[in-house]
Formats: C-alpha cells, sequence, structure tokens
C-alpha cells in the first residue's frame, strides 16, 4: 500500500509506502524537505498536515509539542501516512514558477524516429493543448507496466498540441524497451503532467549555461528554443555531452540556431569517439568542456543540468569550485531503476542538489 | 485577486525587516572591530539565509511550553525519589562527570553566542546567535536542575562550578572552550556553531543521554531530549555559517579547512572522556565508543564531507588517526583515572569479569591484547591489598592539556610525545593534531594555564597532592574521589536498597 504525500506550496507529490516515513520518501524521491537529527528530537523537518490521518511515529514531546499536534503539525521525519496527505512545509516556491496546473491527456503517437542508436524521439500529439514550462516533464502510463515513467519535454511550450519525448534505451528497463520495440504509430497512451521544477529562471539576469548528457538533452532543447522564440538577450550557452558522433543527436538543429542568433552557443563533447567519427570537436566529458571555454570560472551564470547522475555529479563539483552555487544551479537528474536507491547516506549541507 | 499566501519565508522577512540599521554618522568597521582581523572576506551579508524563521515571541511562546513540560517532570522525578531507580550507584558517576565537565560548557556557549553575535555584522546570523546562546543559558539551567536532585543524595556534585574551573582534569573542557572563545568571531562559528554543535554534537549527547534511558534516570533523559529539540536550530546555523563563509570568497576557503582541522581535533580529544563513560562507567551499556564513532563520525560525517568536498573541504587531518585511536582511547582513558582515583573528584573502579568479557567482544582487536591483561594485573593488585595508585603528577598537553596517556597507534605500548621549540622553550604535546594547533598559533597556547604546572608553580596551594585537592579543588575527600568500593555513596545506596554491606 502506497499514499501519496502532496507537498505545498511545490505541489511536489511523493509516494510513501506502508510504514516509510514522509522525510525517507521524499528524499529518496528527489523531494527537498528541511531536516537534521532524522530521529524525532530536533525538530528541523517540522510541517503542517493540511489534510489527511497520519501517525506522528516517535517525535519527542520536546522536539513536537503537544499545541503543535493540535495544530495538525508532525515532523516528517517520524510522521507516517495512514491516508494521502497534504503537508505544508518551510520551502520555498520559485517566484519563476508558473504553477500550471497538472491534468490528464490522452496522446497519440504522430511520429517516431531514431535520433541515434540508444535514443528515440516520440512525437505525442495531445487531445488538447497542455500549458507547460519549458524544462518540465510528463508522466506516461504505459500498457501492462505498472506504475508510470517520467520524461522530459523537449519541444517547446509554444507547440502546446504535439509534445516531443527523447527516450534513451535503458538496459532491462521495461518501459523504455516496450517504448523502443513496441511501441507504434497511432497508439494511444495516458499523458499527465506538467510537473517538476526545472526551468528558466527567468526574473533572473545572469546569462544562462545549459549542460546536458545523453538523452538529457531533451529539456535544454525546450529551454533554449522558448528562450529564443522569446527573444530573450541573455547569452545563452548549451554544452552537449554523449559518447560518440552517433550518440550525438539534434547537432546540426543546434549549429543553425547558433548560426542565426549571435547570443547562442553550442558546444558538443564526445567523451569516447570512434576513430572512424574523425571527431574535430572537444573530445573529453561535457563538463570539462564547459570547464574549458569558462576557464574554470562560472559565477555570475545560471546553471541548468539535465541528465543521469554521474555528469550532475561532476557537473555540480565543476560549477562550485569555479565559485557558482547552490542558489545558481538547477538541475534534472535522470534516475533509472540501474541507478539504485538515493537519498540514504546524504548530508543536510544541500537542499536541491 | 485574492493576495497571494505567504511562505514562511516572506513572512519572516516581514515580521523582522528592519532589525538592522545603517550606520550613519558612526563608522561601520568601528562597530564590528573584529570582523576584519582574521582574514575572512565577507563581500554581502545580504547572501545570508536564515536557517531558522522564528521570531523572538515565537521563540518564548515555544520555550516556556517546554520549560513547564520538563519543569513537572523534574517533580515527579524528585517526589518519587527517582534517583533510586537508577542502575546502581556507579552510574551516578557519569552524571558527575556530566555536571563538571559539560554543563558548564553550554554555560560558555552562552557567553560565546552573545559575544559573537554582537561581533558579526550580518543580521540574520546576530539574531541566530542571540537565540542561541539563550538556548545555551536554558540548557545550563536545566541540567543543573536535573542533578540539583542528585546531589541531596550522593557526593561529587556540590562544588561542580568551582570544581569546573580548577580541577586538573576539568581544564580539558574547559580550555577548549576558552580557546574558542578567544578566537575571532568567525572561528568560534566554525569551532562551536560548526564543528562541535554540528559533526560532534550526537557524540557527546546521544552517548549520555541514551547512556540515561538505559539506566533507568529519567531526569537526565528529559532535559536531554528537551535540549536536542533546540538543535534543530543549531545544526542549521552550523551548516549555514560554513556554507556562507565557503561561498563569500575563495580566500576563505585555506582559513576555514585550518579550523575544520583544528576543531575536530580538538573536539576529538575532548571526547575522549565520553568514550571511557561509555565503555567503562555505564552499568547498562548502550553501544561501543567504537561503535558510536563508527555510526556518528564515519558515516554521519563521512556523508558530510563527501558534501563540502565540493567546496574543495577535505576530511579533516586527524581524521585517520581518529579511525585507529576509536580501538584504544576509552581504555586509556579510564586506566589513568582509574590509577589517578585519589585525585578525581567521582569514583573509579576495576571492571567487572562480565564487563570485561564485553569489552573484549566489543574489541577484539586490542582490548585482549593491550587491556585485559592490565585490569587483570590491577585486580590480583587489589585483592592482595595493594590497590595501585599513581603517584606522580602526569605531564600535560600544552594544546589538549590531556595527560600524556594516548600511545602511538601503531604500537599501542609507546606512549605519543611530540614537542615543540618556541622562544627558547619546550612545549609537550600528545599528538601531531594538537602539535599543530600549537605551531601555527604558539603565543596563544604558551598562555595556556596547565594544572600540573601550576601545583609545582605553587599556584594551587599545597605542597601536598591532598592538600591541592581538599583545600584547592574543595573535594571531599574521602566521599568524593576514591574507588566506588567502600564509598559513603556505596553504603548509603545499599542501605536504600536494604542490601548488607
Amino acid at each position: 500500500m502506497t499514499y501519496q504525500v502532496t507537498v505545498e506550496p511545490t505541489g511536489d507529490v511523493v509516494e510513501v509506502e506502508e510504514g516509510q516515513t514522509i522525510l525517507d520518501a521524499a528524499l529518496r524521491q528527489g523531494v527537498w524537505l528541511p531536516f537534521a537529527c532524522g530521529h524525532g528530537t530536533c525538530a528541523t523537518c517540522k510541517v503542517e498536515v493540511v489534510e489527511g490521518d497520519y501517525d506522528h511515529g516517535n517525535a519527542s514531546p520536546f522536539a513536537l509539542m503537544d499545541m503543535e499536534r493540535d495544530e495538525g503539525k508532525v515532523l516528517a521525519c517520524c510522521c507516517k501516512p495512514e491516508s494521502d496527505l497534504v503537508i505544508e512545509a518551510d520551502i520555498d516556491v520559485d517566484p519563476d514558477f508558473q504553477g500550471f496546473p497538472v491534468e490528464d491527456f490522452t496522446g497519440e503517437v504522430v511520429d517516431i524516429q531514431a535520433l541515434s542508436p540508444t535514443i528515440r524521439g516520440i512525437w505525442l500529439k495531445l487531445d488538447r493543448p497542455m500549458a507547460f514550462q519549458a524544462g518540465q516533464y510528463i508522466n506516461l502510463t504505459l500498457p501492462g507496466i505498472e506504475g508510470s515513467r517520467a520524461f522530459s519535454i523537449a519541444s517547446a511550450p509554444s507547440q502546446s498540441d504535439v509534445i516531443e519525448l527523447h527516450i534513451r534505451l535503458v538496459p532491462g528497463g521495461a518501459a523504455t524497451t516496450w517504448l523502443h520495440e513496441s511501441l507504434v504509430m497511432g497508439q494511444k497512451l495516458d499523458v499527465s503532467g506538467p510537473y517538476g521544477q526545472f526551468f528558466v529562471r527567468s526574473s533572473d539576469e545572469q546569462d544562462a549555461i545549459f549542460i546536458a548528457g545523453g538523452s538529457g538533452l531533451s529539456s535544454p532543447q525546450s529551454m533554449v528554443l522558448d528562450m529564443l522564440e522569446q527573444g530573450d538577450q541573455r547569452q545563452i550557452y548549451l554544452f552537449q555531452g554523449a559518447r560518440n558522433l552517433s550518440e550525438l543527436y539534434n547537432r546540426k538543429l543546434f549549429e543553425q540556431l547558433a548560426e542565426q542568433y549571435s547570443n547562442f552557443h553550442y558546444t558538443a563533447a564526445l567523451s569516447d569517439p570512434d576513430a572512424a567519427d574523425n571527431w574535430q570537436g572537444f573530445t573529453g566529458y561535457v563538463h570539462e568542456a564547459a570547464k574549458e571555454q569558462f576557464s574554470g570560472r562560472f559565477e555570475g551564470h545560471k546553471a541548468y543540468l539535465c541528465g543521469p547522475p554521474p555528469m550532475i555529479d561532476s557537473a555540480i563539483t565543476a560549477l562550485m569550485q569555479g565559485r557558482l552555487f547552490e542558489r545558481d544551479i538547477h538541475m534534472e537528474k535522470f534516475v533509472t531503476a540501474a541507478d539504485g536507491a538515493e537519498g540514504a547516506g546524504r548530508s543536510a549541507l544541500f537542499k536541491r542538489i | 485577486m485574492a493576495a497571494k499566501k505567504l511562505n514562511l519565508k516572506d513572512k519572516y522577512r516581514l515580521l523582522t525587516r528592519d532589525l538592522d540599521w545603517e550606520f550613519s554618522y558612526q563608522d561601520r568597521e568601528k562597530a564590528f572591530p573584529f570582523e576584519e582581523f582574521e582574514g575572512i572576506k565577507i563581500t554581502d551579508w545580504s547572501k545570508w539565509e536564515d536557517p531558522f524563521r522564528l521570531t523572538m515571541d515565537s521563540y518564548w511562546k515555544y520555550q516556556a511550553e517546554k520549560e513547564k513540560k520538563l519543569y513537572a517532570i523534574f517533580d515527579a522525578f524528585s517526589q518519587n525519589n527517582g534517583h533510586l531507580n537508577v542502575t546502581d550507584e556507579r552510574y551516578v558517576n557519569a552524571l558527575k562527570i556530566f555536571l563538571t565537565g559539560v554543563s558548564p560548557l553550554e554555560y560558555q556557549a552562552f557567553q560565546g553566542f552573545a559575544h559573537t553575535g554582537r561581533q558579526l555584522g550580518g543580521v540574520g546570523a546576530r539574531t541566530a546567535c542571540q537565540m542561541q546562546s539563550l538556548d545555551e543559558l536554558r540548557h545550563v539551567q536545566t541540567q543543573i536542575h536535573a542533578m540539583s536532585h542528585y546531589n541531596k543524595f550522593f557526593d561529587g556534585f556540590q562544588d561542580f562550578s568551582h570544581m569546573h574551573d580548577r580541577v586538573w582534569y576539568l581544564s580539558v573542557p574547559k580550555s577548549f572552550f576558552n580557546d574558542a572563545r578567544s578566537g575571532g568571531p568567525f572561528e568560534f562559528m566554525v569551532a562551536i556553531g560548526f564543528s562541535f554543535e554540528y559533526v560532534l554534537t550526537n557524540l557527546l549527547f546521544v552517548p549520555f543521554m541514551s547512556g540515561a534511558a538505559h539506566n533507568g534516570d529519567m531526569a537526565t533523559v528529559t532535559f536531554g531530549f528537551s535540549a536536542q529539540s533546540d538543535e534543530a536550530r543549531h545544526m542549521t546555523l552550523g551548516l549555514e555559517v560554513i556554507k556562507f563563509l565557503l561561498e563569500q570568497h575563495e580566500d576563505n576557503l585555506p582559513i576555514v579547512q585550518k579550523w575544520i582541522d583544528k576543531w575536530f581535533w580538538r573536539g576529538t580529544r575532548l571526547l575522549t572522556i565520553v568514550a571511557m563513560m561509555m565503555d567503562y562507567m555505564l552499568p547498562n551499556k548502550v553501544m561501543s565508543w567504537k561503535e558510536a564513532w563508527e555510526i556518528y563520525f564515519e558515516e554521519a560525517g563521512g556523508a558530510l564531507f563527501k558534501d563540502l568536498a565540493r567546496y574543495g573541504i577535505t576530511m579533516p587531518e586527524g581524521a585517520k588517526l581518529a579511525e585507529k585511536e576509536k580501538e584504544h582511547i576509552s581504555h586509556q582513558a579510564w586506566w589513568t583515572f582509574y590509577t589517578h582515583g585519589h585525585a578525581a573528584g567521582f569514583h573509579t573502579w576495576i571492571p567487572s569479569d562480565e564487563e570485561l568479557d564485553w569489552l573484549s567482544a566489543q574489541y577484539p582487536d586490542t582490548f585482549d591484547k593491550y587491556y585485559r591483561p592490565r585490569w587483570e594485573l590491577a585486580k590480583k593488585m587489589e585483592a592482595e591489598g595493594n590497590r595501585f595508585y599513581t603517584k606522580a603528577l602526569p605531564q600535560l598537553c600544552t594544546t589538549c592539556q590531556i595527560p600524556m596517556l594516548f600511545t602511538e597507534m601503531d604500537d599501542p605500548t609507546q606512549i605519543s610525545y611530540r614537542s615543540s621549540e618556541y622562544k627558547g622553550e619546550k612545549y609537550h604535546f600528545c599528538s601531531d593534531g594538537c602539535q599543530h594547533i600549537f605551531d601555527d598559533e604558539p603565543e596563544k597556547y604558551i598562555q595556556s594555564w596547565l594544572p600540573v604546572h601550576q601545583i609545582f608553580q605553587g599556584n594551587c596551594g599545597g605542597p601536598g597532592v591532598e592538600d591541592i585537592l581538599k583545600d584547592y579543588y574543595k573535594m571531599n575527600l574521602g566521599a568524593d574521589n576514591m574507588d566506588i568500593e567502600g564509598s559513603p555513596d556505596q553504603q548509603r545506596w545499599q542501605q536504600w536498597k536494604n542490601k548488607a554491606s
């Protein structure tokens, strides 16, 4: 039995197993809540339950006093839901978050393209337009596969009735295998969205750096297209990482954009090019390409990272060593079942990264 | 359109705006004279993120509620003669160490945060320090109140603050805090706010509080929970400090790293007494010191330093050595107190056979090899009527002020000696860590008030050890010190429990 816990004011939804604490589930699913001791004595993780039933768990009577219990306060590190919950936490809503409502759609497959040997592009025509922010994702429910899977939208919000997805084949992954091998044109899929806190901080005037790895190009592609369409005058840098030339997809699109817009700069990095690729560009990891171009100094920018966990991790380290810190780093981590459980063994030092 | 609901951050900002002010006719630098001399560069205080958003009004409300609850439990404890529910009379000696060694540090923390808060230019940091300062004052008060019940029935509690100021082994915790408080405001924040309150606090509080819980001491458990509920603020403040300093300017990194190295090592040395308490003094054991170190430093601290690595911070210099020391220090410390049992303000004893077996099981690599034979020998000597006491005064480490009791970790039969020359004088240290700390600031540490040196210089009365203990330390000889066996504490306990003595 699992319960859905909606975290206000961001609207993030966390799936909590029977007997699991809200904090444990949230951290494992990449939703940050304030916390420190983790065992009910310090009260850093105090949140208010707006709706639903729960067990307080082992919250200390000093950390959570009777008058607070009467007000519906709980400690997220101890509290176990007994129904779906809505909680309100001391977290900030980004002023650039537009909060488009999550709705259910039906998406018909109108195009399928092999973008690379491991990445398939899929275009879904929705039964009605979906309002979303560039960078956000949708959940797909697939026939015969339990649960839903998250995929970032690669197309710009201006094109609101047909959405583009980039799907990497995860070895042994039920959903991506199905999408690569069984999906056919005309098929209809259940889509819900938009979700996520990954979007361009338009109100911040600093220049933008996008670092994308593999199919993590999807969100940055949507964000860059959107910024350029909107006539954004900031300098926009896109670093795209791939293993070799055949995995480097949509390169032409970005090279053309770089010619067309003087404020858009595109760099591709191949970590392991084939000899036959005859690669003249940057060889190495994508964060190294960014480091080289910026001479290791990133301050004064906003950075947006999208891709697999090791790429995100290296990029954060490079950015922080280049003096760009948490408040200016935004990311979407593509975690698959193969990446294992996260959340365990992390300290309370960082909130989002 | 209805007004958007304010989030807690905005609400707090509106409630607390204008707590800061512009210096229009005074020089700002003169108002915060200590902000620059440590070399820390602050470029923008507005980047400080308030780690907790609490107004003074709700602060009082919450704390009053906690006090009400806490004192109701103290009253009940006292009326029910709660001291009779502890495991045995030996347990109470752990509390004597806490009251003489730890509670006065809470008072020093109160003073330290009050002073530091005043010296920081940013309003958020100032307010946070002010609240922590008040918390610490509350902690020392509640601890004294909790222990006052034991003072009615057991020896060794009566002059805790006098003892903290003077007794030889209590100069270890006292000088630790004096060192932090006599640093600049940012060093204090890294030393106490971060290294102590965040990195090492669980190794101090969890052992004492769960020790109390395992040994029937309701009063201590309750003040422990009450104090821990303030830790949310303290821990988040510690984290914010470190992030803020590292993000403000890259020149801060080497300074902060040096402080982390120093205060990790100083904290680790201070915790020796907790190690000894866990392994030897608790009649019902919670876990071994080694296990506590592994859970609270190696695992939790490991995760923290992995994250801090992004800023360029590395694991503290002494961490590798500390990992080896977890196998040894509790045994070396309790042996030292046992052999100086006449000069301790609490009782000592030889572990029972059952306890020796427990230690052998917990420390399979070291206890039988190095330490059990000593206890077997001590047991034999005691049975023969030759209870062993060290007659000489110990040599102290100039930095941590602990007697030179630690050994080389690669050869646990060899005491670890280090020394440095400064201005023609030789200074002695227990470890590389303590020597490095001295070498970095010799002018500070040559002023150390080392109890043994002071005794030899005639500044502590005397000349005999007994006179010093009695007159200068104000110990009740024969009651506060010596073995638990045959002590007045034990005799009273047996009477209460109707056991034949």
